[in-house]
């Protein structure tokens, strides 16, 4: 993985790299760099196999990391594209049109996460949500127990005690024993 | 023999990808198959336009069991998320189990006993005969042959005891958790599951006798639901549905997880990407499973520790990384993609299920210029597990 | 397509001959199989009530509620898992991480009510049927969530402590630190049992965390003698940990040491924060120990003005000097006091209440006065010849030792006790012998078999390490004495029984089993009392007694309504329960002052 860094670090702006298996390892890189790059691993490189597309939601940071897995299969190696780009208006550039599947990808991170992807073809179909009418639920600040809470009702009849809290009051509820 | 569905005489999509449609015009008709229908996998439908008895175009929907399995891990510890794993398939939840749990100790410095691995690899090979006998009756029964899905039914319970003697439950085994396996083999397994796997070999070729050798069956699936090489790229396809056009790609052989390096097996292929070679295809690997299933009980260490010991499960937190987990299901390659951020919750976790890619994009596009009647048998052919696509 | 394929199918035909495969009554012939995860069982009697059954459910499917079966105790919250059926997946890691193996699955999985909420139960306390059914779930052997084993604690070897009194442990390091407060579940039990009730698994957490000085902080939240509980705390907690049952308890102990072992001595008033300002109050306490120091420490804190008389020349008390160096280095101890006096507590030495000052003039001076003077006297055995010059009471011995005060140095001593000073005196005394005479001849005799000692069992375990000679079930009958007037030895006869059938002391002998420990010096470690006389005939008329100790109510007010009084001199030798007893009395005088 290192050599085949090094190679595309001649053509390519590469951020960082991390190894993480023999036949996985990460690369940071930017936004706009990666429609050469992938394209180049797909022709170049066997890297033809897109696994996976999906984003991790960085909310303390302010950034969506979009990671794009693609895999060699004569090789059995596998990279994941890192981009980070900002969670405020999220758009991502579409590439359906390197692989048509990544559609499907981007129409549900268009709805899980609220990053957009123009141009994909029926992005803005509802995929798995109907009707939803909150914050894209993937997203960290969306807070499911809450929502069920308050969405939801609760059966009634469940309290719980916490034992050394029990015991305090049972043995020595004046704080001293 | 290359697939190219034939829009000439039905409308083009427009800019946005959509088919301008006149339904008002009395030619075209909407018909939903799914999510309630005999001829769908699971709970997913699909919104099929039709012309007469031919698919124009076919929309699919999913959503019905969406319970955000993905989202509900980042409020659980690594150890609560262990038995929601598995939910994410019911036929063969075992993979999931493996996946979650591989990354977890990856991610975490775990390494596991050989035991246990000799064990999830059992279970896998289980879960993978289980799941075909499931797809078999599914396929049949797709081409009105529904007793054949009745025997399937009762040798996959036969397995079903065997999982529930050896991990304590039938569906839902919960047996694969991170650091190891919960328990060794109990007494005499070995004995009863030759026993299982005699009577689903006997079962099997009564299958094949009915319905893989049968002329209604060939009429209707040999040349149909065709994928073209070119399509298994662009659309991620795997498993059995590349194998069957003849691309050799089994992870179990090209990157080999748990014991599989040990066992002598076979990419099993075909050539006419057909409804027939996939069946037949996974027909093979049920058998060669079969066998993987004896090689096994036969190779594994009699006995061995089963479980690595494990930071204390309450409040164990995992370093900040990221890492992919993939293995060979019966559906084609499942995968775990989970990130850690250093805290006691993942900070993302996310399935790779391979329905997810075989029934949207890659179905939505197989099933333009098929018979009404035929949906349900290109539908089952992709082996479609609708829970993995929505998670 | 071939013409087989045209008749291949009618085979199907053949099922026809078949008979059905599925089971006629499946409700009474499928039982589950023998590890199959059904319904749920608890042993009330084992179960502890920890709640870490609780805390690992995914599904929030278990609650903890008391029940009329299970008493609040020491050790047992008395509250009792009830699942909720509506939401358990089955998946058992509540009985994976089970502290007491209670909670198992049956192999039952048949269950039928018209009651939805029928299927919230408490398990092995609603009866159900399927309570003794055997077969079902348990944790295999091989699978255990929890670690067992706690981090050992490096110590020096015999034959290196044996030379000096330098501290045997280690402590522990950050990482063995991590390693053993990774094992504690968090579950509070212990709280309870600790007399001050340390916030013990929110100081362990401070521990995984790294986060020393909110450790510390913790600490000092209830207890100013951290540095010597961390040491020589009698750590009952530790019998109370949900640990213990299937494994060794947490270290707990060893993990406070941990915390004032990481922060620097110099943080720990910053971190303490300042005293509450000053109300003009003047409290007078009598006995540096902990008892009173604590009392002192609480009650500076809170703005008053404290006065500690103390008759030795160094504060302490027991801690200094009825406990060795060995166990407590005198820095540690110092540190705690240290840390008292910065506060503002003025603490009086050499002055000993009765003959320097009198009780009148303390009450005259002050608003209250708190007795905290321990247990400084040794009580005797009064076997025959006892009263010889060379029959010690272990206590005075151990004073002289740290005071660096000379006496006579046996070569050979018998100890009379099983108890924790018992094992100080011999050990203390081994290690001088090992210094001037090069080896060590130690004999402890007690009356109980060896493992029902009151002493700490590592304290047992290291002084036969050290060379020891440990004889039990000797009752000692006398002192033997030759024609020229010396000591030569102790005769014991072998006990039978210690006590009788109401569990009152009548010991039972073996007189033909008789033994001379032959020695030159006998030491009496059977336990201490304590000195009232400082309080003056009038005082000790006009107070209430109770079986030789003064009465005191739960506060520690005596019954004269300035003077209250704490720690070992009413409640028996304990640190820690001297530092309870300190915040206790410094809360009562407190409201009595600021009514």
């Amino acid at each position: 993985m290192q050599d085949l860094y090094k190679k595309l670090k001649k053509q390519f702006s590469l951020g960082e790299l991390t190894e993480q298996r023999d036949d996985l390892a990460f690369i940071t890189i930017e936004k706009d760099k990666l429609r050469p790059l992938l394209t180049h691993l797909r022709d170049v490189e066997g890297y033809s196999h897109l696994v996976l597309l999906t984003a991790v939601d960085w909310l303390e940071e302010g950034i969506f990391q979009l990671t794009y897995l693609i895999s060699n299969r004569t090789a059995a190696k596998d990279i994941g594209l890192r981009v980070m780009i900002s969670r405020d208006k999220a758009t991502m550039e579409s590439i359906h049109d390197i692989w048509p599947t990544a559609a499907t990808y981007q129409r549900e991170l268009r709805e899980m996460f609220g990053i957009d992807f123009p141009d994909s073809p029926r992005v803005n179909d509802d995929f798995i949500l109907e009707g939803w009418n909150n914050i894209p639920p993937y997203r960290r600040d969306f807070d499911t127990l809450k929502y069920s809470t308050e969405n939801f009702a609760q059966r009634p009849g469940r309290e719980t005690k916490d034992p050394a809290e029990h015991m305090k009051q049972q043995l020595y509820p004046d704080g001293a024993e | 023999m290359a697939y190219q569905p034939d829009r000439s005489q039905y409308p083009q999509p427009g800019s946005d990808g959509k088919l301008d449609i006149d339904l008002k015009s009395g030619k075209y008709l909407k018909l939903w198959q799914g999510p309630q229908h005999p001829g769908i996998t699971g709970n997913m439908s699909v919104e099929l336009t039709v012309c007469g008895d031919e698919v124009v175009e076919g929309i699919t929907h999913v959503g019905y069991l969406h319970r955000g399995f993905e989202k509900l891990m980042e409020r659980r510890t690594f150890i609560q998320c262990f038995p929601i794993v598995c939910r994410i398939c019911v036929p063969e939840p075992d993979f999931n189990e493996y996946c979650y749990a591989a990354a977890v100790e990856e991610l975490a410095g775990i390494e596991i006993p050989q035991q246990a691995k000799w064990i999830r690899a059992l279970i896998l090979e289980m879960g993978r005969i289980n799941s075909y006998l499931m797809y078999v009756g599914g396929q049949a029964g797709s081409f009105g042959m529904g007793v054949i899905g009745q025997w399937t039914t009762y040798v996959r319970d036969l397995m079903l005891d065997r999982f529930e003697e050896l991990t304590g439950a039938r569906i839902y085994h919960m047996f694969i958790l991170p650091g190891g396996v919960r328990d060794s083999l109990p007494e005499g397994f070995a004995q009863r599951m030759e026993g299982t796997l005699c009577e689903i070999e006997k079962t099997m070729q009564d299958v094949y006798d009915a319905m893989y050798c049968n002329a209604v069956y060939k009429k209707r699936s040999v040349g149909v639901g065709v994928i073209d090489l070119d399509l298994m790229d662009s659309y991620g396809v795997t498993g059995p549905n590349a194998r069957a056009a003849g691309v050799a790609k089994d992870v179990r052989k090209d990157q080999p997880y748990l014991v599989y390096s040990e066992l002598e097996f076979e990419a099993i292929l075909g050539v006419d990407s057909d409804i027939y070679t996939r069946s037949d295809v996974r027909r093979r690997d049920l058998l060669q499973s079969v066998d993987l299933v004896r090689q096994i009980l036969v190779k594994m260490p009699k006995e061995g520790s089963i479980m690595t010991k494990l930071p204390n499960v309450l409040h164990w937190k995992i370093p900040r990384g990221e890492t992919y987990i993939r293995g060979e299901c019966s559906r084609g390659e499942y995968g775990y993609y989970l990130v850690t951020d250093g805290s006691a919750y993942p900070r993302r976790v996310n399935v790779r299920g391979p329905s997810y890619t075989h029934a949207m994009s890659l179905l939505e596009r197989m099933i333009v210029n098929l018979n009404i009647a035929d949906v349900a048998g290109l539908m089952v052919s992709l082996h479609t597990y609708p829970p993995e696509i929505e998670r | 397509m071939s013409i087989k394929d045209l008749f291949s199918p009618f085979t199907a035909w053949k099922y026809v001959l078949k008979d059905p495969v599925t089971i006629p009554d499946p409700l009474n012939d499928r039982p589950g199989s023998a590890r199959y995860r059904g319904f749920h069982k608890n042993d009330n009697e084992t179960c502890i009530g920890c709640g870490t059954c609780e805390t690992i459910c995914q599904n929030g499917a278990i609650d903890m509620l008391p029940v009329n079966e299970a008493e609040t105790k020491e050790g047992d919250s008395g509250l009792r898992p009830r699942i909720d059926y509506g939401r358990c997946c089955w998946c058992a890691l509540c009985v994976d991480v089970c502290m007491t193996g209670s909670l198992t699955m049956s192999n039952e999985y048949k269950w039928v009510e018209s009651d939805p909420d029928a299927f919230r139960f408490t398990p092995g306390i609603d009866k159900k049927f399927w309570d003794n059914t055997e077969l079902g779930y348990q944790r295999p052997d091989d699978h255990r969530l929890m670690a067992p084993e706690r981090i050992a604690m490096g110590e020096m070897e015999a034959e290196d402590r044996i030379n000096s009194f330098t501290e045997i442990v280690d402590g522990y390091s950050i990482e063995q630190a991590k390693l053993e407060a990774d094992r504690c579940v968090s579950c509070g039990i212990c709280i309870a049992t600790c007399p001050t009730h340390m916030s013990i698994p929110d100081y362990i957490e401070a521990v995984r965390d790294g986060d020393y000085e909110r450790g510390l902080k913790l600490l000092y939240e209830t207890n100013p003698f951290s540095n010597v509980c961390g040491r020589v705390c009698t750590r009952k907690c530790e019998d109370s940990c949900a640990s213990r049952h299937e494994g060794e308890p947490i270290a707990i102990r060893w993990l406070k040491r941990h915390i004032i072992d990481q922060v620097p001595f110099e943080k720990y008033r910053e971190i303490i924060g300042e005293s509450e300002p000053s109300t003009g109050k003047k409290i007078a306490i009598i006995g540096a120990g902990p008892a009173g120091l604590t009392t002192a420490f609480d009650l500076v804190r809170k703005g008053h003005d404290v006065t500690v008389y103390e008759a030795k020349a160094a504060a302490g008390g027991m801690t200094r000097y009825g406990i060795p160096e060995y166990r407590l280095p005198y820095d540690a101890l110092d540190k705690d006091i240290e840390l008292i006096v910065s506060l503002g507590v003025k603490i009086v030495y050499n002055t000993r209440i009765g003959a320097d000052i009198s009780m009148q003039k303390l009450q005259d001076d002050f608003d209250a006065v708190l007795l905290a003077i321990g247990l400084q006297e040794g009580r005797q055995t009064r076997i025959p010849q006892s009263e010889h010059e060379k029959v010690y009471r272990a206590v005075d011995l151990l004073d002289k030792i740290t005071a660096g005060e000379n006496f006579d140095l046996p070569h050979c001593a018998v100890v009379i006790g099983g108890g924790n000073v018992a094992m100080d005196i011999a050990r203390s005394l081994a290690r001088l012998q090992k210094q001037q005479y090069g080896q060590v001849d130690v004999i402890v005799t007690a009356m109980e078999e060896q493992q029902h000692f009151m002493a700490d069992p590592d304290e047992i375990k290291e002084s036969l390490e050290e060379g020891i000679v440990i004889r039990d079930q000797c009752g000692p009958q006398g002192c033997e004495i030759d024609q020229s007037g010396k000591l030569i030895g102790l005769k014991t006869w072998k006990v039978l029984s210690i006590f009788d059938k109401d569990h009152r002391f009548s010991p039972q002998y073996d007189d033909s089993d008789e033994v001379i420990h032959a020695c030159d010096t006998v030491i009496e470690a059977i336990g201490q009392f304590s000195d009232t006389s400082l309080l003056g005939n009038k005082l000790t008329e006009q107070l209430e007694w109770d079986r030789g100790r003064i009465k005191i109510a739960y506060d520690g007010q005596t019954s004269v309504d300035w003077l209250w009084s704490a720690g070992d001199c009413v409640s028996g030798p304990d640190v820690v329960h001297a530092v309870a007893d300190g915040h206790r009395v410094a809360n009562s005088i407190h409201s009595y002052l600021t009514v």
